[in-house]
């Protein structure tokens, strides 16, 4: 595969993974900053480890023993259930019915609860470790998933979609190691919304095709489902304003 | 990590309960649709999975919308 069509294969997963990336840097920044750096570096090699064990277990055997159609079918229903929960929290985000999220805040909040636990001198910092492992493992997870969603589709799709997350990893951790503060700077909501509607388009367009429906152009109406489900949000937030046009910033858990 | 998890489960089941059980059932008709339709009816179970799930995603948030007016509603009083 050349490096062009290498490239825009792997950016549906590299915009996916940087806004994991995103967060599970964050959250190690933090404790580096607050507790020192050790025990959140020695947690996040930890985590990758635990993740590394798990996919190579757990994804090989499943690759193996479950059949292919089988396998699309499982992971179209997954993507499009998690796809559509991504997507209708960025819709309330935009249309003001929760908060956006805040990188700065979350640091901040993270930062105080870290000091609040105190730490002793010459003891191994196991809450900074453990705060970094589970952040890491977490948002590793998520990674993992997009990288199955987008990969799903073995050969070529699958070498672009490890391609584009490794490279958002080593970008994302790289600008984190230079600013030593949060990623502000990216726009998470926008990617969000951006990757629900992916996941979605991913979920329909697999699932469909695992009980035997053929695409037309196959690959090629990925596209097209993906700017159906954006025009569709973007009426939907169109119809929030219009419900609540003075935009109140509550509280919703359970909207 | 367990409690991670839990969360994830429960906010998928509980929080956006509606939307995820919508989904299950959106699936279920393309599925039942697949296999007891032709093969032209096979041909489109995407597209009646497609146009499933939009519907489904703009009435929940239709919904979303109002109980949050309710909500702005009757804390101005």
């Amino acid at each position: 595969m050349d490096p062009i069509t290498l490239a825009i294969a792997a950016t549906p997963s590299f915009v996916a993974s940087a806004v994991e990336f995103v967060e599970a840097t964050t959250i190690v920044l933090a404790v580096g900053v607050t507790r020192g750096w050790r025990a959140p570096l020695l947690g996040t090699v930890a985590a990758t480890a635990t993740l590394a064990v798990i996919i190579g277990t757990l994804g090989v055997a499943i690759v193996m023993v479950v059949p292919e159609h089988l396998l699309k079918g499982v992971v179209g229903a997954l993507l499009l259930l998690f796809g559509l929960r991504w997507l209708r929290k960025a819709i309330l985000r935009f249309a003001g019915i929760v908060a956006l999220h805040d990188e700065e805040l979350i640091y901040q909040r993270q930062l105080a609860e870290l000091r609040a636990q105190g730490l002793q001198k010459n003891e191994f910092d196991w809450v900074g470790f453990l705060v970094a492992y589970k952040a890491v493992l977490l948002e590793g997870t998520e990674v993992a998933f997009i990288v199955i969603a987008f990969g799903a589709a073995g050969g070529t799709a699958l070498t672009s979609a490890i391609a584009g997350a490794i490279l958002a990893g080593i970008l994302v951790i790289a600008l984190g190691v230079a600013l030593r503060k949060p990623l502000t700077m990216v726009p998470e909501n926008w990617l969000k919304f951006g990757v629900g509607a992916m996941l979605c388009s991913f979920g329909v367009f697999w699932f469909a095709e695992s009980l035997g429906m053929e695409w037309p152009g196959d690959a090629l109406s990925i596209p097209l489902i993906v700017a159906t489900f954006l025009a569709a949000s973007w009426l939907a937030i169109r119809m929030l304003r219009v419900l609540l046009p003075q935009g109140a910033r509550i509280e919703a858990r359970n909207v | 990590m367990f409690r991670t998890i839990w969360s994830t489960v429960y906010g998928l089941l509980v929080d956006d309960g509606q939307l995820a059980i919508g989904a299950l059932a959106a699936l279920a008709v393309t599925w039942l649709l697949a296999a007891a339709g032709g093969d032209r009816t096979q041909q489109i179970v995407g597209w009646a999975l497609l146009a499933m799930v939009l519907v489904l995603v703009v009435l929940n948030l239709y919904r979303a919308g109002l109980v949050a007016r309710a909500r702005v509603s009757s804390a101005q009083r």
